[in-house]
């Protein structure tokens, strides 16, 4: 199959309406997971059931229109990490279509995957347009890496891979749960269903 | 649901945007667009300290006159000084440095390290005033409308209109979500483990039950004929003036040739 008849069946109009609701899904879980003092972030559970569900066109669409649209209503920082949110629904997607999300124990690789794929995009967006700084107490790992001895991009790499790994590899799990959890006749309305049904049972 | 786009029938969306009559509320939203990406470019792209900051004090001043200033400011220091704080803590006494350190009340600071902090606040805040500047004027109605009148992809305007007609619901149906929970005695605070207990009640009837209308919604628009081809006629227009899209040409232009001259020049 032709990427153009890829595309054009991965965007069927389901996964067009399933892309807002998981973009909403990544904001709401986010604020649920900061409510309840979870040191994850779980904000891109939504990106990676888009991905799973739809491939990983779609999943990059929707991590990248997330944080665009995150940067329009709540802070423009987001919009600056729109290329990282993507590459989490790319290489979610990638790792569906390996057939990564068909155990648990194989969703935590995925989630390991990601998050060092994302944590790679997020380094240089970090250190050249923020000079290396979160804003947060994790500034205090940057400091203490490069007292003692690393360079500015060794420390960041190190610190947000630190917060990264974890956090996907728990937004993987929840959402190879939730992909399991869905009913059979849902599933199968979107187009990437057949590489996770068979092995789900 | 899908419906035409217009302020009228647009419900109250989660948006940053005041209102206000001077020109930065006037402009069309992808001419702003266009001199937000210029200012991000030249904010990033010339070196030196200053640069920035004068960039930041033309676009203070643009605020000015929309009398946008003290919402500026406000949104704008909630986001700076955090990272202004690591900035300089970070780099003031870290930094790799070749010079003679700077001494202050006997700590050794680095003069490289803390022009460096300088300079990165001064291009975060001149890329943060400029984007706030466009979120703070443009209402989100008005940015679909725009980016579809310039073409852009239906599926890209549907997806931005459906998140934030649903960012409110998807919220409520999280909190009563929660009460239902605690009303059985659920506990959101706790030991780590606990709190990861109680995530899960939360979350999986939020997925579950927001995913239900998904195929409802999928079916509606294509009894609309969404997927057909075509321009397609809006209840309202928004000017869309030949001078600004000469203004952005001129815009992108002269940015381009400052980039190349300060580069090469």
């Amino acid at each position: 199959m032709s990427l153009a008849e890829q595309l054009k069946k991965d965007f069927s109009t389901v996964t067009l309406t399933l892309i807002p609701v998981a973009i909403v899904l990544n904001m709401v879980i986010g604020q649920l997971a900061s409510a309840v003092k979870l040191p994850v972030f779980l904000d891109s559970i939504g990106t990676i059931l888009v991905a799973i569900l739809a491939g990983p066109w779609a999943g990059l669409l929707t991590g990248v229109m997330t944080n665009l649209i995150w940067g329009l209503i709540s802070s423009p920082v987001a919009a600056a990490f729109a290329p990282v949110a993507g590459v989490i629904g790319l290489v979610a997607g990638l790792c569906a279509r390996a057939g990564l999300f068909n155990a648990w124990w194989k969703a935590i690789i995925a989630g390991a995957l990601i998050g060092i794929a994302a944590s790679f995009t997020a380094v240089p967006i970090r250190v050249y347009m923020f000079g290396g700084i979160t804003g947060s107490g994790a500034d205090f790992i940057t400091a203490y890496l490069l007292k003692t001895g690393s360079d500015l991009f060794g420390a960041v790499i190190i610190t947000v891979m630190s917060a990264n790994v974890p956090d996907k590899i728990a937004s993987a799990l929840l959402a190879w749960g939730i992909v399991r959890a869905l009913p059979e006749r849902f599933r199968f309305r979107f187009p990437r269903a057949e590489k996770i049904a068979i092995a789900s049972r | 649901m899908a419906r035409v786009v217009s302020r009228s029938i647009m419900p109250r969306h989660p948006s940053l945007a005041l209102a206000g009559k001077g020109i930065a509320f006037r402009l069309n939203p992808v001419t702003k667009l266009t001199l937000v990406g210029c200012a991000l470019l030249l904010a990033f792209l010339i070196p030196g300290w200053w640069p920035p900051w004068l960039l930041f004090t033309a676009l203070a001043g643009f605020a000015q006159i929309n009398r946008l200033l003290t919402a500026l400011a406000k949104k704008l220091l909630k986001i700076i000084l955090p990272l202004a704080f690591f900035l300089f803590f970070i780099h003031g006494l870290f930094y790799h440095q070749a010079s003679a350190p700077l001494t202050l009340a006997g700590v050794d600071l680095s003069r490289e390290g803390l022009l460096f902090a300088l300079q990165m606040t001064g291009r975060i805040s001149a890329a943060l005033a400029a984007s706030l500047l466009f979120v703070l004027t443009t209402p989100t109605a008005d940015l679909m409308l725009a980016l579809s009148q310039r073409g852009t992809p239906a599926a890209i305007t549907y997806i931005i209109g459906a998140t934030l007609q649903l960012i409110p619901q998807l919220q409520a149906r999280a909190a009563a979500i929660g009460d239902a929970q605690r009303a059985r005695g659920m506990e959101t605070d706790g030991s780590l483990l606990r709190r990861i207990r109680a995530l899960l009640p939360l979350v999986l009837p939020l997925v579950l039950g927001s995913l239900v209308d998904v195929e409802e919604r999928a079916i509606a628009l294509e009894a609309r004929a969404f997927r057909v081809k075509g321009p397609k006629s809006s209840l309202h227009e928004l000017p869309d003036p030949q001078s600004e899209r000469l203004l952005c040409r001129l815009a992108l232009i002269l940015t381009l040739a400052t980039i190349v001259v300060v580069w090469w020049g």
